[in-house]
Order: C-alpha cells, then sequence, then structure tokens
C-alpha cells in the first residue's frame, strides 16, 4: 500500500507538471494546445540523446532544456498563434482555430520526431539505483523527477500569489478586457504564458525521460492526460491542476496494481466523464 | 493639455462623431454632456484608443496620439474609467488596486497612492480584502476610478461615473470627483447628470449629434436658458 502511494506520487507528479503547463496556455493565452505531448517528447528525446551521445545527465540538460522550451514556445506563439489570435473576433473562434491549428502541429512535430528518432520504444539508464523512501526501495530517478515537480509547480504557485508578475498573469486570465486599462499589454503577456506553459512541457519531458519507456507517437497520451487533469482540477486553477495531477498518478497507480495494468487509461477516463457529467466546472472550479 | 481636433467617428455607416474638437487645459476638469447616444461615449473612447478613428487628431501634451494602444496610454499618464467600470471583478480590492500601479510610471508612488485611495473612499479600505465583484455598483464604481489614481496619472477619463447608481450613492460619486479636482487633477468627464456635473466642471461641451453644438464656462452654462431646457430640464426646477 504504502508503495503503491509513493509511486503513484512520484508519477502524479509529473503529470501534475505537464497539466500546469497546459493550464497556462489556455488559461492565460487562451490556446488549447493539442500538440502538448509533442512537445513534450521533443525535450524526453533531446535529454536521452544527449545522454547516450554524449553522456550528458538529464538534470544537467534540464538547465539548457527548460529556456529552450520558452523559446521554442515564444516562437510558437509569434508565428503561428498571434495571426489566430489577431483575426479571432471572439474566444470561440480562438478556441476552435488553435484545436484545429495544434492538431496539425501535432502531427508535423510527430513525423520530425519518426524521422529524426525512429519509431521504437526508447529508456535510458540513469540514477536507477533504489533509495529507501519509508521503507519502499524507490529509484533515485523517481524521486529527483518528482522533486523537479515540487520545485516548478511551487515556484509557480508562490509567483502568480504573491508577485506583481503573477498579478498581472492572473488579471489577464480572469478579465482580459480590462488588463489594457491598466496598461498590460495583453499579447505580450499572452505570449509570456504560452512560452512559460512550453518551458513546463520541456520540464516535464526531462521527467519523463529520467524514468519512463516512451515512443515518438505516444505523445496524444500526455496531453489527454493532461487535458483530464486541467478538467478536473478546473481550467486555469494551477493549484487545482497539481492538486488533481497527483490524484491521477495515485489512481493509475492503485489501478495498476490492484486491479490490472491494462486498466490505467481507462480508469483516467471513467473519472474524467464523472468529473464532466458531475462538476463540469472542475473539482476547484475556475483559477 | 489634451486636444482634439475635428474628430471623426463612424461604425459602420452610422457616424458617431462628425468632426468634434475641444482642448483640456492642465488642472481643469471639463465636462462633455449630452443624451444617449450624442456620441459622449464615442469621443471617450476614441481617445482612450479603444475604437479606431476615421479622420482628425487627438494630441496630449503637444504629442500625437493617433496609433498609440489603449495599454500604451496608461504609462503616458493617462487613466481611463469606462462605462461598466472595466475592474477585476474575479480579484480582491487590493488586487485591483495594485493592477493600477502596473505602469513603470507609477511603481515608485504606489504605497502613497494607495493611502490617498483609501482616505477618498476609506470603504475601500474596510473592504481590501473583499472579492470586487460581489460589491454593490457604487463600490465598484468607486474600485474604478482608485484604481485610474493608482497610475498616478495627469489626466483622468471618465465615462459616466454615475451611470446605473442610486442618486444617494451618485452623491457619493460626485463628492469623491470633487475632491478629486481639488487635488489638482485634470478630469475629462462624460455624464447624462448636466446638473451635478455643471456643478463641478470648470468648462463644458455640450453634444448633440455628433457634433459639438456649445461650449462655455460651466459657471455660465448652468444660467444658459437653452441650456437649463435642453439638458437641465424639470429636474432643476423640482430641486430649487
Amino acid at each position: 500500500m504504502l508503495t503503491t502511494l509513493i509511486l503513484g506520487l512520484v508519477l502524479g507528479g509529473t503529470y501534475a507538471l505537464l497539466a500546469l503547463g497546459l493550464t497556462l496556455q489556455y488559461g492565460i493565452a487562451r490556446i488549447m494546445n493539442l500538440a502538448y505531448g509533442e512537445l513534450t517528447l521533443i525535450a524526453a528525446f533531446v535529454v536521452v540523446a544527449a545522454f547516450q551521445a554524449a553522456g550528458i545527465p538529464p538534470l544537467a540538460a534540464l538547465i539548457a532544456v527548460v529556456p529552450a522550451g520558452y523559446a521554442l514556445g515564444w516562437v510558437l506563439y509569434t508565428v503561428m498563434m498571434r495571426p489566430l489570435v489577431a483575426r479571432s473576433e471572439s474566444r470561440g473562434r480562438l478556441e476552435i482555430d488553435s484545436i484545429l491549428a495544434t492538431f496539425g502541429l501535432l502531427f508535423l512535430i510527430q513525423g520530425v520526431l519518426l524521422v529524426s528518432f525512429g519509431a521504437n520504444f526508447t529508456s535510458i539508464s540513469y540514477l536507477d539505483r533504489g533509495v529507501n523512501v519509508f521503507g519502499v526501495s524507490v529509484a533515485l530517478n523517481r524521486l529527483i523527477a518528482f522533486g523537479i515537480c515540487v520545485v516548478a509547480a511551487g515556484a509557480l504557485i508562490w509567483a502568480l500569489a504573491r508577485t506583481r508578475w503573477g498579478l498581472v498573469m492572473r488579471a489577464v486570465a480572469l478579465t482580459p478586457g480590462s488588463a489594457p486599462l491598466v496598461g498590460i499589454d495583453v499579447n505580450r503577456v499572452a505570449r509570456q504564458g504560452f512560452a512559460l506553459g512550453t518551458a513546463l512541457a520541456a520540464a516535464g519531458g526531462v521527467s519523463v525521460a529520467m524514468y519512463q519507456t516512451f515512443s515518438a507517437t505516444g505523445g496524444v497520451v500526455f496531453t489527454m492526460k493532461a487535458l483530464v487533469i486541467v478538467i478536473m482540477g478546473g481550467v486555469g486553477n494551477v493549484a487545482g491542476a497539481l492538486i488533481a495531477g497527483l490524484a491521477l498518478g495515485l489512481i493509475e497507480t492503485f489501478v495498476s496494481t490492484t486491479i490490472d495494468p491494462g486498466l490505467t487509461m481507462a480508469a483516467t477516463f471513467l473519472i474524467f466523464l464523472i468529473v464532466l457529467l458531475w462538476r463540469p466546472q472542475g473539482l476547484f472550479g475556475r483559477g | 493639455m489634451l486636444e482634439v481636433r475635428d474628430l471623426r467617428v463612424r461604425y459602420g455607416k452610422h457616424v458617431a462623431l462628425e468632426g468634434v474638437s475641444l482642448k483640456v487645459g492642465a488642472g481643469q476638469m471639463v465636462a462633455i454632456l449630452g443624451a444617449n447616444g450624442a456620441g459622449k461615449s464615442s469621443l471617450l473612447n476614441a481617445i482612450a484608443g479603444r475604437i479606431p478613428t476615421q479622420g482628425g487628431d487627438i494630441a496630449f501634451e503637444g504629442q500625437s496620439l493617433a496609433d498609440v494602444p489603449t495599454h500604451a496610454l496608461v504609462e503616458r499618464g493617462i487613466a481611463i474609467v469606462p462605462e461598466g467600470r472595466g475592474i477585476f471583478p474575479a480579484l480582491t480590492v487590493a488586487d485591483n488596486l495594485s493592477l493600477g500601479a502596473i505602469p513603470e510610471r507609477a511603481r515608485a508612488s504606489a504605497d502613497g497612492m494607495r493611502a490617498d485611495v483609501f482616505e477618498l473612499f476609506p470603504r475601500l479600505a474596510e473592504r481590501r480584502a473583499q472579492i470586487a465583484g460581489t460589491m454593490s455598483g457604487g463600490e465598484q464604481q468607486m474600485v474604478a476610478i482608485g484604481r485610474a489614481l493608482m497610475s498616478a496619472p495627469k489626466l483622468l477619463l471618465l465615462d459616466e461615473p454615475s451611470l446605473g447608481l442610486a442618486p444617494i450613492v451618485a452623491k457619493e460619486v460626485f463628492a469623491a470627483l470633487k475632491r478629486i479636482r481639488d487635488t489638482g487633477l485634470t478630469v475629462l468627464v462624460v455624464e447624462q447628470n448636466a446638473r451635478a456635473t455643471l456643478a463641478l466642471a470648470d468648462f463644458a461641451y455640450l453634444v448633440e449629434a455628433g457634433r459639438v453644438t456649445g461650449s462655455g464656462p460651466a459657471a455660465e452654462l448652468r444660467s444658459d436658458p437653452a441650456v437649463v431646457r435642453a439638458f437641465l430640464g424639470g429636474a432643476m426646477a423640482s430641486e430649487t
């Protein structure tokens, strides 16, 4: 039971990290990014390639991959999303356009990943010796991945709640129409939010690379799980996404150890459906 | 300080402003009076960069404001309280005020300004932790005006600050405007309540069907028979 709890929390930490980025992109930039999982995979493959080719440890790669993710998000927003934002008069229009555009981006990135890294499942052995946590042996790489989640999510939640930057982000997420009245350039803030979300996708990708087995076509699973968590936690609700992410990790681990590993996805979507039907605004409401 | 020359605004085929010109001098409180649909709000929104114009020029401190987006105006010293207030209803009163001080120019003076706003509207000090959207209309108007003041503006634009407020609350808002005027801040206010506004303003423009049909010092307009008939009507008689 304790093993399930600890392994579940570790898995949930990665999910939560992924969901935070998606909820930032949707909450601040109003873009539902269906290529989110592929962005995560880019980071994961880069980390693996750097490790296998040059022996660069994933933790060191993290320092370069996260800012690179921010830069990639910045460019994606400027080149691809900004024209959609500029021509959409309503929020609904932007949501539909961005879903279609990022759906295309998904296959574009997937194709590039397939050509570059092949279709095989990939994983690396990095710090995989066991560490004793309350009597349970947990691989060190999983603990580090969990640590990345705790630090990144903690810093984000603190910054959103306590800093001037966070106040501006919240203002744009909640009432974009009023933001220009206090001198906020909504376009600039949306670009920052989208770029930061991509940076979190990259951080999630580093965590994935450290302890999971993944393939170039598996990005959609990350997107779906992040989406489920975002909706469960309440769209735009950062703390809700964190809690829902941890909960999903626990549930999946519990189902796979006590019932059947093949049922984890089914369990995830069963919960998703229940939440959608019973509390469409999310368990913790809108952020 | 602010000069509008021959401003034209159209919405499709509908002409909202047909060559409006006006001047606001430093330290003045200038009112724009007119009935519903006369073009008052279009005028203020055009100055605030919230709607496109089809001709004419708007200059602030000698510099043209053409193509200056709304968010950049605040940094230049123009604060806007739009119709409908434009506050952040999901955030607290304190957060709304802090957002007012986001522009670079306002940051150093934010603490002093917050104290001034709380003195002007003691209710906001009591309710600083309340979610702004749960307050009454008059209190939300105070939040909007307080937030505008937080940006340490040189010019304050107010669009119908008394609209939709109960008479006693509107009175409170006008009392606050009087105190703001007395600090020497330059104010341009659009209002339907001509009587209360003329009692405060230094100068006023009368707008009808997209044109300026009259202007003059507020004290003169108050006793102008034509103005009394068109804008002050029976309400004046009932009060005096």
